[in-house]
């Protein structure tokens, strides 16, 4: 075999390989659009707000990824609906304004698809990031103090302060971060219907 | 053809660099896995010392980079630095430069490691580090890909024809992938959607034709070179290189979940891997003539050890792979722990192995050294091998019941994690066999190369003195 002909070879199949399957993936889904819900008159699914798409990086850099997925399976060949985890299994379409679009690799904790309608009250998630066992004292996940600061308190606490009792005069409050990533969370919701994934 | 000494030197002062930081890494990482795992076992732990470096999910991603940018490929890179110029014969000419690519490879990896610990990895599979670690790989492997590359030329007629074509293939798929995964990836301007399809793409590229080609080009060329015997048939083997490139792009497709994917691409991906497991099985019938009624040889010589059990491995690995690609058990085992037992097959068992075989092999060659102590070579073979098995069967056994408990509505999620404790504790014993096969190998290696001890059992599958020739 000649050099050219092996080159040839090497740049044809990383050709076929990007191609085929990028730009190929591109013409099937790369061009999906926004459904327009014609009872509420929003487009689903919805665009997340600039604190939640800030709160995806957030999620990503504390290695959320790493326990909990983020997709939806079934009802063929997994449980994932009969779990509670979903009404429907997630689609390509369900990630058209996600940056970065991830899906997680390992399932040690549930999946995240929809923890927005799960858990509706951001008190709740903000104590779960804080500390996991406050709420349920078996978990596995591990706690994010770091999301949180310490402050004096007056009289009264914050308003955003976690409901934790007072010692000293203190007060916990979410950071920034914090905020962002629970309203990342509370934006996970896949309670719409899709053409081609309808609810049940 | 003889080299000058002092280009010689220059060059083989790059592998030095390259490989010497490969083990710093290796060590690193495998002492931060421990620590990872532990986590999983006692999670009791993440509220003793609650800090983001300590995080499991800072850790996890951490490890995965470090073993595979700092260990793998830097290993992987200083011994092709070494095998290069001398099945080619062409000496390396900018010593000085291949050593500032060297380092700036480790730099790279430090700033991802500190990057990755401090502020956290992207999410991204196999690309967890920023855009600025990126170009410093790129720029970095702009310089040793050069190097190497410019080995490949000149004498593309004569000598073993297989390790040039997968080099070939390695060399120009890491930079061109890297870079597209880079553009789609965190562009901002690739739809959601697609940029799913562009990670598992990325994932394969770096996998199965960037490291598994670069591993393939150290047993073409180390086994005929270490067992005196050539290679069968060559027709088959380019057949096999041929379908290694065409497909190999498609594996991670059958990993992913169902939904954000579209099904062809998956039906794709396993048609991908069960017929690539028909190619690695051609590679398989090709090697093994080779090593064939060779086992006191084996048994004696602790480089070709390493190196054909990599090569078993790599057969078993694909085939793990095509085990994971049927249909029935691919619904069972998505987001489970058989994602780490396919890298641990690959890191540890396929390319670990080669990786320390052919540092074994080659370093006298470059240094003009020996390994001082034969016994402490063994028990680096014997930690190694028996920590990889035992992580690979801990994580394949903890993710075949992950995969059924979770299928099953009926079991909670806590009792699942409950259920894959005792594999987990398989995992961590495992993983400090590896660590301590990994000291073992280091404590040699330095001492090797600060000739702290007296060198008694020299390896060398290339003569020192005329580089070039014995690999004709």
């Amino acid at each position: 075999m000649k050099s050219t002909q092996a080159l040839a070879i090497v740049l044809l199949s990383l050709i076929l390989t990007w191609a085929g399957q990028v730009a190929l993936g591109y013409f099937q889904v790369g061009k999906l659009e926004p459904i327009l819900n014609e009872e509420t008159n929003l487009r689903e699914p919805p665009t997340p707000s600039g604190l939640a798409q800030t709160g995806a990086r957030v999620f990503a850099s504390e290695g959320c990824l790493e326990c909990h997925s983020l997709s939806v399976r079934g009802p063929i060949g997994s449980a994932d609906l009969t779990r509670g985890w979903g009404e429907r299994r997630s689609v390509s379409r369900d990630y058209l304004f996600r940056e970065s679009a991830l899906v997680g690799f390992s399932r040690i904790g549930p999946d995240l698809s929809n923890i927005g309608s799960r858990i509706k009250e951001p008190k709740d998630l903000m104590m779960h990031l804080y500390n996991p066992r406050n709420l349920k004292p078996t978990s596995t996940c591990p706690p994010h103090p770091w999301l949180f600061e310490i402050k004096l308190a007056g009289p009264n606490n914050e308003t955003d302060s976690l409901p934790l009792p007072r010692k000293d005069w203190k007060q916990m409050i979410p950071t920034y971060q914090a905020k962002a990533l629970v309203a990342y969370l509370q934006s996970l919701n896949l309670n719409y219907s899709l053409p081609e994934a309808p609810l049940k | 053809m003889t080299f000058p000494l002092s280009s010689q030197s220059k060059a083989s002062n790059a592998a030095v660099v390259l490989i010497t930081s490969s083990a710093i890494w290796g060590l690193l990482a495998a002492g931060l896995q421990t620590l990872s795992t532990l986590q999983l076992l006692l999670p009791v732990l993440s509220y003793l010392a609650p800090l983001p470096i300590l995080n499991y999910g800072h850790l996890a991603p951490v490890v995965s980079f470090l073993l595979i940018y700092g260990w793998i490929t830097s290993g992987l890179l200083g011994v092709l630095t070494i095998l290069v110029p001398r099945f080619s014969g062409i000496p390396f000419r900018y010593g000085r430069l291949l050593t500032g690519g060297a380092i700036l490879w480790q730099i790279g990896v430090l700033s991802g490691l500190t990057g990755i610990l401090g502020e956290g990895g992207t999410g991204i599979p196999f690309l967890p580090f920023l855009r600025p670690v990126t170009c410093i790989f790129l720029v970095s492997f702009l310089v040793l890909g050069t190097g190497i590359t410019r080995g490949l030329g000149g004498s593309w007629k004569s000598g073993p024809l297989l390790p040039r074509l997968y080099l070939l293939g390695a060399l120009i798929s890491f930079p061109l992938g890297l870079g597209t995964a880079e553009l789609l990836l965190r562009g901002g301007t690739t739809p959601g959607a697609v940029q799913i399809i562009g990670q598992l793409v990325w994932a394969s590229v770096l996998q199965h034709l960037w490291l598994t080609p670069l591993a393939l080009v150290l047993v073409f060329q180390l086994i005929p070179a270490m067992t005196g015997r050539a290679t069968p048939s060559l027709s088959l083997g380019v057949l096999a290189w041929i379908t290694t490139l065409g497909l190999g792009g498609w594996l991670s497709n059958t990993l992913a979940s169902e939904g954000p994917l579209p099904s062809w691409l998956q039906s794709a991906g396993v048609v991908a891997t069960l017929l690539l497991f028909v190619a690695v099985l051609g590679n398989g019938i090709l090697l093994q003539p080779l090593l064939d009624g060779k086992m006191e040889e084996i048994k004696r010589n602790v480089a070709l050890r390493f190196v054909s059990v990599g090569a078993w491995s790599y057969l078993a690995t694909y085939g793990w792979l095509a085990f994971l690609a049927l249909p029935g058990v691919r619904q069972t085992t998505v987001f489970t722990m058989t994602t780490n037992t396919t890298q641990s097959f690959l890191i540890f068992l396929f390319w670990g192995n080669i990786l320390s075989g052919s540092v074994y092999a080659l370093l006298p060659v470059a240094r003009n050294m020996g390994w001082p102590s034969h016994p402490a070579l063994t028990w680096h073979f014997w930690f190694s091998s028996i920590g990889a098995i035992m992580i690979v069967s801990g994580y394949a056994l903890a993710g075949i019941f992950q995969g059924l408990a979770l299928n099953d509505s009926g079991v909670p999620i806590g009792t699942i994690a409950s259920y894959l404790r005792p594999f987990l504790v398989v995992v961590f014993m495992g993983q400090i066999l590896w660590w301590l096969g990994q000291m073992a190998f280091s404590s040699l290696l330095f001492s090797s190369l600060l000739k702290l001890f007296p060198s008694t059992a020299p390896m060398a599958v290339f003569p020192s003195e005329n580089p070039a020739s014995t690999t004709r």
